[in-house]
């Protein structure tokens, strides 16, 4: 049975045909808007560092502005040997292994509060409030805090007791947070599966848990370890006498004034990326051979 | 193959989540060893509950649970040597096909070696040895399946707990893996218990149905039995195949049955059986539906001593062997016959025709 | 499978052995050190004043402080919110190859992780009056001096601020966006409505939740910072938190304490404000 459209009909096909989502191909022109704003964004994000990179290169006559005065690594050899440029080895190999540890915990740690807050308890609520609590809080007030508290009790601020919880507090409700989002694409019928067949408890969190979650788990390491090694705020009040190396380029900023400055960014960065490289590599090679798509099914 | 009993019996069996109502509502049943057994129902209706708590998942609320004559209330899974295969196979993800069905050895702390010969004979078993290093994501349905069978029976149990195993799957695989899980069975020799929704799987697999609804058992037998011979409406309608009229009996007596419905009455049906039913009683009667003969009203009556019931066709379709024609011969309840393929296409109906419904006298059942 | 309570605590138990002494006690402690009086040298009296909170909220110093810190972190949140929708929105539904949006997610995240006090020093080459823009906008001759305002000063620090903190804008409300049932915007175009509507009607309103979370970060962080301040306007202006950083210079913890506390107070409110709106724990353990 056919029917002719009527007049009252035609308005709305009419519309219709303007506002279709576009298919096969054809582009509003929000996309290229919205593309626009995006490179313009990626740019702005990496445009200053990359100018760090840059003048890090220059030779001796090199200043703090462009235009780049000539090319050597005279800076970087300046950064690590030079005396008066601070301490860059020291507090260097002191953030390597304060992030180690607080990676190794961190992970630890996340994992267990993961697996806890699966299902409801009493007094998640707090323990979750507490949470996000010590994520907003002000670096340098609980900085401030850990000092006092430490004074009182008669403990003076060391490496691995206060640096090291400040950081912590800092990193595990991230670490927390990543578990959450890792363990909601979990499925718990796999450890169903495993008692099943005869596993204790911690065969399957061993053999079955971890290994499934192991992507999920070297992310919570990168949190880990990077939110350790650029940690800031809380690290100044906590660390003592020894300076950790965003400790020492904060107290470099006020004192240096060349590019071996820049030439730190530039090392501190490459580090960085290491590590990221190697953790994304890590996760897009356990996902590959699993067969897990990007949408994480 | 296998050593101990896998007989099950439940008795009383209740299952509650919050106190108010049952999920599964006194449930009593005995399986006996190395039989397949099928529970048919639709969703909720508390099949996969029991399933669970023969397995050890879930504890029931009350009631008690034996197999091989041993009461296994508070037992873990593996502790009463049952083995289960879950719906969407829970194949490990980050193991091979080997490790996967290895798993349960590993645990049991079996050397490397050992548990590798035990997996291998396993493989062979359900054909999977060119698969052995493969990820269950590289796997298709129907080889998932028998790595998740292959897992679960490398342990040996006494009794294969299948939840809706074959849901996962497209038409075609279906059935073609019901005959593998048939002759699994077969070979093992152990007891199946087996949770569908599928009647025609059910039917096609069990040695015992096992019809539920609401957290109750309607009721249990052998396929045919529980096909042919539907003890209630629930059943008859659950299973297909019958028609269903339920009505107040107008007339008893001499071979006929006069119902009278709320739309419709003097719906007069031969019988050539004593019924025992009085005046006045409110009954379910069934009718196998590929028993209706459809005879055009002009074309001299049905033979002597049958029903014959004047009825529109409502709507037809086409299923292959035969062909479904929808009649409006009651009113209230839905009527169809299935008419055999060529007899049809002698004879085409279409929609809004009159004839008569007819079957012979010894077809029609009173259901309790 | 039921857990009893015990044993999931004790799964708790490591994370809250390090929140408990590095987060609630610090907190007390300085709840506590705001009633107290100072010596004059870094210890604390142990008597009972509020002395310290009358200073803090009479003190003219304070209320500009706060005003001046909650203007930045008002245009802050203003242009973290829009840039960080629009990439949201860019990366969720129109870029269609799945694997390049996540592509794309990580180039935005990855300056996250690198330090971010060298992404602050960085700024000097590109912003200073010898700097790029600077010689960049002279050489097309579209100004005649140096723009000055470019470095060490409030549009510095606003713009320091949108560029280290749009990523934690742009991450949550991902996550929303990426949440929304695509089929859903279909059927509602399918209906006849226009992409201006859906836009209004249903992504908005769905992504919410990241909107919320967002906020909460970047608001919590420029409250909370002294830092970028410091060292983007020169000197020129100063946050509540760098005022605080003076007083524990001056090793007056108790007056410290205090503004610390009212601080906490402040954002407490924000944050409940925003927690009003939206469930946050819904969101993230979904």
């Amino acid at each position: 049975m056919t029917v002719a459209l009527s007049e009252t009909d035609m308005p709305m096909i009419r519309t219709r045909r303007i506002s279709a989502v576009p298919r096969g191909g054809r582009r509003p022109w929000t996309f290229y808007a919205l593309a626009t704003v995006f490179t313009l964004y990626v740019a702005a994000l990496y445009g200053p560092m990359i100018c760090i990179y840059i003048l890090s290169f220059q030779d001796i006559r090199g200043g703090l502005v462009f235009p780049m005065k000539g090319r050597s690594l005279h800076w970087f050899i300046d950064l690590f040997t030079q005396v008066r440029t601070g301490d860059v080895n020291g507090s260097f190999d002191r953030s390597i292994k304060l992030a180690v540890l607080v990676t190794v915990i961190t992970l630890v740690v996340s994992l267990m509060a993961g697996l806890a807050f699966r299902r409801r308890f009493s007094g998640d609520t707090f323990v979750f409030y507490t949470m996000i609590g010590s994520l907003v809080a002000p670096g340098l007030v609980l900085g401030l805090g850990v000092g006092l508290l430490f004074q009182w009790i008669g403990i003076s601020p060391g490496w691995y007791t206060s640096a090291l919880g400040a950081q912590l507090s800092w990193t595990l409700p991230f670490g927390v947070l990543v578990m959450f989002a890792v363990m909601s694409r979990f499925n718990s019928v796999w450890e169903e599966a495993a008692r099943d067949l005869g596993a204790t408890r911690w065969q399957t969190i061993r053999l079955v848990v971890i290994p499934v979650l192991a992507p999920g788990l070297v992310a919570v390491a990168l949190f880990g370890f990077t939110l350790s090694y650029d940690e800031f705020a809380r690290t100044l009040q906590t660390a003592g006498s020894l300076n950790t190396l965003p400790l020492e380029i904060w107290s470099m900023t006020l004192n240096v004034t060349s590019p071996s400055l820049y030439a730190l960014g530039t090392v501190t960065t490459i580090v960085s990326f290491i590590i990221i490289g190697a953790s994304i590599g890590a996760i897009t090679i356990i996902n590959k051979r699993r067969g897990v798509r990007a949408t994480g099914h | 193959m296998r050593a101990g009993a896998g007989d099950i019996e439940l008795a009383g069996l209740c299952k509650s989540y919050d106190g108010v109502t049952n999920v599964v509502d006194g449930v009593n049943l005995k399986i006996p060893d190395g039989a397949y057994c099928c529970f048919l129902g639709p969703s909720g209706c508390g099949k996969t509950t029991i399933l669970r708590m023969i397995a050890g998942h879930e504890e029931p609320t009350a009631g008690e649970i034996v197999i091989g004559g041993e009461n296994v209330a508070g037992l873990a899974p593996v502790e009463r040597r049952t083995a289960m295969m879950f719906q969407s196979y829970a194949l490990f993800p980050h193991l091979t096909v080997r490790d996967n069905i290895a798993f349960a050895l590993r645990v049991r702390g079996q050397s490397k070696a050992e548990r590798y010969k035990a997996a291998d004979l396993m493989m062979e078993k359900v054909r999977l040895t060119e698969l052995a290093y493969r990820l269950p994501a590289n796997l298709s349905g129907g080889q998932q399946q028998r790595v998740a069978l292959a897992r679960a029976a490398i342990t040996e149990p006494r009794v294969l707990l299948l939840d809706e195993p074959l849901s996962a799957l497209d038409e075609q695989l279906r059935v073609q893996m019901r005959q593998e899980l048939r002759r699994m069975q077969r070979e093992l020799g152990i007891t199946f218990v087996h949770v569908t929704h599928t009647q025609l799987e059910a039917i096609a697999l069990a040695d015992i149905v096992v019809v539920m609804e609401k957290g109750k058992i309607k009721q249990a037998g052998r396929a045919r039995d529980v096909y042919a011979y539907p003890r209630d409406r629930y059943v008859a309608e659950f299973l297909g195949g019958q028609n269903v009229l339920s009505g107040k009996v107008e007339k008893v007596g001499d071979g006929l049955l006069v119902l009278s419905q709320p739309n419709r009455s003097g719906i007069q049906v031969r019988l050539d059986a004593e019924v025992r039913v009085a005046v006045g009683d409110r009954i379910d009667l069934a009718v196998r539906r590929d028993d209706i003969e459809l005879v055009r009203a002009d074309a001299g009556g049905p033979s002597d001593g049958a029903t014959a019931l004047p009825s529109r066709v409502t709507a037809i379709e086409y299923q292959g062997s035969f062909v479904k024609v929808m009649l409006d011969t009651v009113p209230d309840d839905d009527f169809v016959a299935y008419i055999p393929e060529r007899t049809f296409f002698r004879d085409p109906f279409t929609v809004g025709d009159v004839l008569l419904a007819t079957w012979s006298a010894g077809r029609a059942r009173v259901l309790a | 499978m039921r857990r009893p309570s015990l044993s999931t605590w004790l799964y708790v138990t490591p994370l809250m052995l390090v929140l408990v002494p590095f987060f609630l006690l610090p907190t007390l402690v300085v709840l506590v050190a705001s009633f107290l009086e100072t010596d004059g040298f870094g210890g604390l009296l142990p008597t009972f004043t509020l002395a310290n909170y009358a200073d803090v909220l009479t003190s003219a110093q304070t209320f500009h402080l706060y005003v001046a810190t909650l203007k930045f972190a008002f245009l802050t949140w203003l242009f973290t919110l829009i840039i960080g929708f629009l990439v949201a929105y860019f990366l969720v539904f129109h870029v269609q190859n799945q694997l390049l949006a996540i592509g794309l997610f990580l180039i935005c995240t990855i300056p996250f992780w690198t330090s971010n006090i060298i992404r602050m020093i960085s700024w000097i080459p590109l912003l200073g009056k010898e700097g790029l823009v600077n010689s960049a906008l002279l050489g097309t001759g579209l100004i005649r001096e140096p723009l000055e305002v470019l470095l060490y000063s409030g549009l510095a620090v606003v713009i320091a601020y949108v560029h280290q903190l749009t990523i934690f804008m742009v991450v949550p409300i991902f996550n929303s966006l990426a949440r929304i049932d695509k089929r859903v915007v279909e059927a509602a175009l399918d209906a006849g409505a226009s992409r201006l509507d859906v836009m209004l009607y249903l992504i908005i309103p769905m992504s919410k939740s990241g909107i919320a979370l967002g906020s909460t970060f970047v608001i919590s962080i420029v409250m909370g910072d002294f830092f970028v301040v410091k060292v983007m306007s020169g000197g020129s202006s100063a946050s509540v938190v760098s005022a605080f950083y003076e007083n524990v210079g001056v090793l007056q913890y108790p007056i410290a304490a205090a503004s610390a506390m009212l601080l906490t107070l402040v954002l407490i409110a924000m944050i409940a404000l925003i927690l009003r709106l939206v469930d946050i724990r819904r969101e993230i353990t979904q």
